[in-house]
């Protein structure tokens, strides 16, 4: 206040004190801004309130509406914290899944792959077999077909009149021994 | 051809043979003239030609076997020439002669041996041959080599089989 009536009497051109000659300016000065202080408390004090209370009130909404916001983000995060935790699970199970099928196709595999392999040296073992057995009963046929030709050219050489004689004597004996 | 009409055939060969008198004839010599065609490939090529008149085929026939056989016989054998049935010859000659030992009362018997039977053999043989089949036989000897040795009768439908070729076979199936 002291400062303000040092300015106003500075503004006043000065007279080298800080209130002014006539003292009946400072009396109206004062009870002037009295009457202003007045006013303003009278008029504008309510709003002023109003605006204060308003004001805390919207304060403490914003802070609850931040606690709030608070909560929310933290459930979200508890949600999303639980999300990571299943789909951790959720991973390792589809991983574990994954190797157990991995191994059983690679056994499957393993054991099929053995399957064939002792079918085809069963197989070419049979085929051997067959084929050996095949040359076998070709070789026989062949030998005795040579076999039976020769014999049958020593038989015909060795058929002279008298063993023809012999062959067809045997024969009447032989329809004898039948009738 | 058909068996029907092979049997028409001989059937009407052993009428005219019977009606010249000469059916045994007929029947022995038309059953032995058709093997010695059927062994003679130029002989048979040549009566079993088609694109050959008729009357030149029975003319081979006539000058082949002209006075070797009875004239009934020649007749029958230049009619099946001249009919275009020389290849069906031989089915009509066995035909003939089981037909013409049927109306005796006899079996037809074909005897295969490798070489020719003395009388005495062929005398033997039938003996024996009628005695098994337990009926009178007509017996046909027929010579031929693939029989080897030994003999092979055919009575009707009954073989007795006594040749060296058989046997052969025989021993060829055991390998």
């Amino acid at each position: 206040m002291t400062h303000a009536l040092a300015i106003l009497a500075a503004g006043e051109g000065g007279n080298g004190f800080w209130i002014p000659h006539d003292v009946n300016e400072v009396f109206v000065g004062s009870a002037a801004f009295f009457i202003v202080i007045g006013l303003l408390y009278w008029k504008a004090g309510p709003a002023i309130k109003a605006a204060m209370a308003k004001r805390g009130d919207d304060i403490a909404a914003d802070l609850d509406e931040a606690a709030q916001a608070k909560a929310d983000a933290e459930g979200e995060r508890d949600a999303i914290a639980t999300q990571l935790a299943d789909r951790e699970t959720e991973v390792a199970r589809i991983h574990a899944d994954a190797e157990a099928t991995a191994a059983k196709v690679e056994a499957d595999l393993i054991a099929k792959g053995e399957a064939e392999a002792k079918a085809i040296r069963l197989r070419g073992g049979s085929d051997v077999e067959v084929a050996r057995r095949q040359a076998r009963a070709d070789l026989q046929a062949e030998l005795a077909r040579l076999s039976l030709g020769a014999a049958e050219a020593v038989v015909a050489e060795s058929l002279d009149d008298s063993t023809q004689a012999d062959l067809i004597d045997q024969y009447i004996a032989q329809l004898g021994a039948r009738s | 051809m058909s068996e029907a009409r092979t049997e028409t055939y001989a059937e009407a060969l052993l009428g005219l043979a019977r009606a010249e008198g000469a059916e045994a004839a007929v029947a022995d010599e038309l059953y032995r003239v058709a093997r010695e065609i059927d062994g003679n490939a130029e002989l048979r090529s040549t009566l079993t030609d088609a694109s050959l008149p008729a009357d030149r085929r029975t003319k081979v026939v006539t000058d082949v076997l002209g006075g070797k056989v009875a004239p009934a016989t020649l007749a029958a054998l230049s009619a099946v020439v001249a009919s275009g049935r020389a290849d069906e010859l031989g089915a009509i000659a066995d035909a003939l002669a089981a037909s013409s030992a049927g109306s005796a009362g006899k079996a037809l018997t074909t005897v295969r041996t490798a070489v020719a039977l003395s009388d005495d053999q062929q005398q033997r043989l039938a003996t024996a041959l009628e005695a098994a089949a337990g009926r009178p036989i007509e017996p046909r000897f027929v010579v031929d080599p693939e029989v080897v040795g030994g003999v092979h009768a055919e009575i009707g439908d009954q073989v007795i089989d006594g040749s060296v070729r058989s046997r052969l076979i025989q021993l060829r199936e055991l390998f």
